[in-house]
């Protein structure tokens, strides 16, 4: 072959391989686990799994034949990498104790972030018109104490407890409109005032919000039980009455009756001390390995209740952790990478599912009315937006390994357009001091910073709590950005409380959170930071418009057209059942909320560390860090064993 | 001994200052911190926000004055560094390029600012060309990439004056209400006697702290370190006026004051010409031993992240931002400004010690 035409395919080809590296790095969820996870598990019977084995620990504990605590056919879940070995204690901290439990609902997420699957049921369908959920529970499954899994369970926690008005004075809106029957002990069907394309989606993510063993907790329900008898039970244990109780063991609060209350997951509570949680594996779950071994692996875990990053990351760093998630940081990043090269442990960098680590809301329903005249400008939140020099908070914070953009949906969700993420996320401090001129918002009195059109002084309170992404350090930079265009603004760190109670009452000026629900699994069903329908803590800048969408125009305050108009394609979304109707809806959304700003987002998927020790087996390597998918749910954590 | 009988009291404690070495080498030191702190924008090179994204977290440069091959440069220079994070450890790793060579240039342009808040100008002592890549960073930069050298001297700069402010406001305090009630004696005495051993009674850390949790956070940077100077001295004041009352109650019967007080002269003439000046010295000693209190206060309080709070920057705010595990592991010059806290504060310790022993009328120069 002559020179130039070698030269040439040398050039051909090193474009291809830069093509490839592209593609790779838009593909960066690229598969990491085994493709099988995406379908329903097999069950025993499919693979022929005839003889089944059990933990050496759960021997001489006087427990039935472990082919009897395990359901009729027992779904197989294949693990990460290989076939683990029985036994053994994780040490972890309190926080990532979820993060072990494989949360175990009806139904659970797949992790490809869109599909679910079926779980305790084996199937489930919906008919046509979206109204009817049929699912058919697994036979013979049984709670950790071994009474029998039925129907009965979910209609006591549905129709009795969640439906129940005593229990709950405001049902969750997600249950509004639901009725659930049993046509047997085993078949489900939930009905719906409205076509409800995306409760399925709400019951994997929530799993605990749909059963509760009815043979314990009946002994605390009225429906069941004397009042004057609960009422005595409820002093004992110090709460004011029965639907507290119940209601903190629906939200797994870490409280010593945790203990004794049975559950589905694999590991169940065995002692709550101040400072020191044991659990232990739950002798009658429902899964088994290819090989026909019940999961989990592990027997126990002892989590330390620590709750300083500093201490956790100390620890998990010099490998005393099995596991570590929640108090770690992506700053910390290089410092857990010294620990893996000198005490053997695994840090694997996951991807926040966060669109983006900060979404600051400035209050377009403020009191004050000068202020919120200029939140409501869309200049301000644009000039805002483009003053945020993006590219170097990534160098910085991120080590250039986040992505800048707004707060919008993931790149592998069907709503997802790029334009999304990139709306004036270009850093142009030129532009954003052109647009806050244009406003009027002139520094008269040449102190740096502009004032009001009036010459009156501008100053912007931001306010927020320092949890799960790195919000201080960012606000740092943004900001001197901001100052930098001459907008002069005070943050101040509170209270988690505080942020909840002042962000429903519509109080602050400026506040952030981190936006999650940017996957197809909540973002149809829930598009909160981006139609005003919900009060939360992480919602603070529409609050008004909120609570009169939720009671119906009584309250609050009438939106403008175009957010009204937004509520109702987030309605139509969620319970449209033409999959194209629903995707243009979605987008429709995400695309005024790009040309809007109401919500200005800095770096999202951000690289995230996750320590495992060297003989914990079956983590994936990388995998999205977030609620949306209950962190670890699609990584199947019963799976995970301690080598030898 | 004759021609020592004709030196003033002044000259006397000085020549037995001059003998005391340490504090010596500590008055020094201190003048040399407190010119720092009084030109801190005009000796360090960079404001402290200005970030640089390409020097992030990076360890103290060297300053040379021979090159990679020996060669001697009379102008010395840094060179340019380059930042690669590695993609295994993700550490920023910082490779000297020693083929780009940055001459320190002295009185040259650099950002601009506003010295002392007046004068805008845009020099500084030492910079590398602004214009150029190079940087200097001599003692290394914080995770924002902020060089740590020009913040240790802005952040002496409030330290080291809320020191002296507190103290003045200390010694205000201490010599009114302490001088009052020893003078004046009776009630006035007994109430501020009971109000101080309140005060002492009550430890400090906790009240600072509830005080501080009190400052309104709306409140601008300059009027937070004014709060916090009045909080630290506001419990200072109580031992110094005990020590004032003692001594104004000790002296008011000492035989040179009731001769004063014989031969006609009036209150005023016998508090300030008798006996302020016998006790002065006294509490230019005491005052000089309370600053290095005044500062560990303030560092104490930003550390725990209750006094002064970014963007303010002081020795106490450089510590807290430095207070992790990661800190002490990776990027121990982020530790620097606890030095030079444990620096001033032995220099002050001396310093008092040499004041002291100079102003002690009955220590004799023989002695020493």
């Amino acid at each position: 072959m002559p020179e130039p035409l070698i030269a040439f395919t040398r050039s051909i080809m090193s474009k291809l391989a830069l093509l490839l590296c592209i593609l790779q790095s838009i593909f960066v969820y690229a598969a990491d686990y085994p493709e099988l996870w995406l379908e329903p598990a097999r069950s025993a019977a499919q693979l022929g799994i005839a003889t089944f084995t059990q933990s050496p620990f759960l021997e001489e504990q006087n427990l039935p034949p472990v082919a009897e605590r395990l359901p009729d056919n027992p779904p197989v879940i294949l693990p990460l990498d290989d076939i683990g070995t029985y036994g053994g204690t994780a040490y972890i901290i309190a926080d990532d104790i979820p993060m072990f439990f494989s949360h175990e609902g009806l139904v659970t997420i797949a992790p490809d972030l869109k599909t679910i699957l079926p779980n305790l049921a084996e199937s489930f369908s919906y008919s046509d018109d979206g109204r009817e959920l049929t699912l058919r529970l697994r036979a013979g499954l049984k709670w950790s104490d071994g009474h029998p899994l039925t129907a009965e369970d979910f209609l006591f926690t549905v129709n009795e407890l969640q439906l129940n008005t005593e229990f709950l004075p405001v049902t969750f809106r997600d249950f509004v409109g639901v009725e659930l029957r049993a046509l047997d002990e085993l078949t489900l069907v939930f009905s719906f005032e409205n076509p409800n394309p995306f409760f399925v989606n709400y019951m994997a993510q929530s799993p605990d919000l749909f059963m509760l063993p009815k043979h314990y907790f009946q002994d605390f329900h009225p429906n069941y039980t004397d009042r004057e008898v609960i009422g005595e039970r409820m002093e004992e244990m110090g709460f004011s009455n029965w639907s507290a109780f119940i209601f903190t063991s629906m939200q797994q609060r870490r409280f010593p009756d945790l203990v004794n209350q049975p559950t589905m997951r694999a590991y169940k509570a065995e002692s709550l001390t101040p400072g020191l949680f044991t659990y232990k594996r739950n002798p009658y779950y429902f899964k088994i390995d290819p090989a026909g071994q019940q999961l989990p692996y592990i027997d126990t875990i002892e989590a330390q209740d620590i709750r300083d990053n500093a201490v956790a990351t100390g620890q998990a760093s010099t490998g005393q952790l099995d596991f570590s998630g929640v108090r770690m940081q992506t700053s910390e990043i290089p410092l857990l990478k010294l620990g893996e090269r000198n005490s053997g442990i695994k840090v694997s960098i996951w991807n926040r599912i966060h669109g983006s680590d900060l979404s600051i809301q400035a209050n377009l329903n403020y009191a004050d009315e000068k202020k919120r005249k200029l939140f409501e400008d869309v200049r301000f939140r644009r000039a805002l937006s483009i003053a945020i020099d993006r590219d170097e908070m990534n160098e910085i914070i991120y080590f250039g390994r986040g992505t800048p953009r707004q707060v919008t949906v993931l790149p592998n969700s069907d709503y997802f357009e790029p334009e999304f993420a990139s709306a004036y996320t270009q850093y142009d401090p030129a532009a954003a001091n052109a647009l806050l001129d244009e406003m009027g918002l002139i520094d008269v009195n040449e102190d740096g910073f502009r004032e009001f059109a009036d010459g009156s002084q501008l100053t912007f309170a931001l306010e927020f709590v320092e949890t799960e992404t790195p919000k201080q350090v960012s606000m740092e930079l943004v900001t001197s950005y901001w100052n930098a265009v001459g907008v002069d603004i005070r943050m101040r760190i509170i209270d988690r409380n505080l942020q909840y109670a002042r962000a429903i009452a519509g109080e602050f000026e400026m506040t952030l959170w981190h936006a999650d629900r940017t996957t197809d699994i909540l973002f149809p069903i829930n598009p909160d930071f981006w139609v005003p329908r919900k009060l939360a803590a992480s919602l603070a800048h529409w609050s008004e418009w909120s609570r009169w969408y939720l009671t119906g125009g009584e309250l609050g305050e009438e939106p403008p057209p175009n957010i009204r108009q937004l509520q109702a394609w987030a309605d139509e979304m969620s319970t449209s059942m033409d999959p194209a109707r629903r995707v243009q809806l979605g987008k429709q959304i995400l695309a005024a909320n790009a040309e809007n700003v109401w919500t200005i987002g800095t770096i999202g998927m951000a690289p995230h560390p996750v320590v495992t020790s060297a003989r914990l087996k079956n983590v994936v390597d990388t995998g999205f860090w977030g609620w949306d998918i209950r962190w670890t749910m699609p990584y199947h954590p019963a799976t995970w064993y301690l080598a030898q | 001994m004759s021609e020592l009988n004709e030196l003033t009291p002044g000259q006397l404690a000085w020549l037995r200052f001059r003998r005391h070495k340490l504090a010596m080498v500590a008055g020094g030191v201190l003048i040399i911190f407190y010119l720092f702190a009084i030109f801190c924008e005009f000796i360090s090179p960079y404001t402290p926000d200005q970030r640089n994204a390409r020097a992030i977290n990076a360890p103290p440069m060297d300053i040379r004055f021979f090159d990679a091959d020996g060669q001697f440069h009379p102008r010395p220079f840094v060179y340019g560094w380059e930042l690669n994070i590695n993609e295994d450890t993700w550490m920023r790793e910082y490779q000297e390029d020693t083929s780009t060579r940055y001459d320190i240039q002295f009185f040259s342009r650099g950002e601009p600012y506003e010295f002392w808040g007046l004068i805008p100008t845009e020099r500084h002592l030492f910079t590398v060309d602004s214009e150029s890549e190079g940087y200097i960073h001599w003692f290394g930069t914080d995770s924002l990439g902020r060089d740590m050298f020009s913040r240790v001297l802005y952040g002496a700069r409030v330290s080291l004056s809320i020191g002296i402010l507190g103290v003045g406001l200390t010694l205000f305090l201490g010599v009114l209400l302490g001088g009052f009630a020893g003078y004046l004696g009776g009630v006035f005495d007994n109430v501020v006697q009971r109000i101080t051993e309140v005060l002492q009674s009550i430890p400090t850390l906790p009240l600072w702290m509830a005080l501080s949790a009190a400052l309104p956070a709306a409140w601008s940077p300059l009027a937070t370190y004014f709060g916090i100077t009045i909080i630290l001295s506001l419990f200072g004041w109580t031992t110094l006026a005990r020590q004032v009352r003692g001594r104004f109650l000790a002296m008011r019967e000492e035989d040179f004051v009731v001769a004063a007080r014989l031969v006609g002269a009036n209150d005023r003439r016998i508090i300030f010409r008798h006996m302020l000046p016998s006790f002065v010295s006294h509490i230019i000693t005491t005052a000089t031993l309370a600053v290095p209190a005044m500062i560990l206060g303030e560092t104490a309080l930003s550390f725990l992240g209750i006094g002064l709070r970014a963007p303010v920057v002081s020795w106490g705010v450089l510590l807290q931002q430095a207070q992790n595990y990661q800190v002490i592991v990776m990027t121990p010059w982020l530790l620097l400004p606890g030095a030079f806290i444990v620096i001033t504060v032995i220099a002050f310790n001396l310093l008092g010690d040499g004041l002291r022993d100079a102003a002690d009328p009955y220590s004799s120069l023989s002695k020493t």
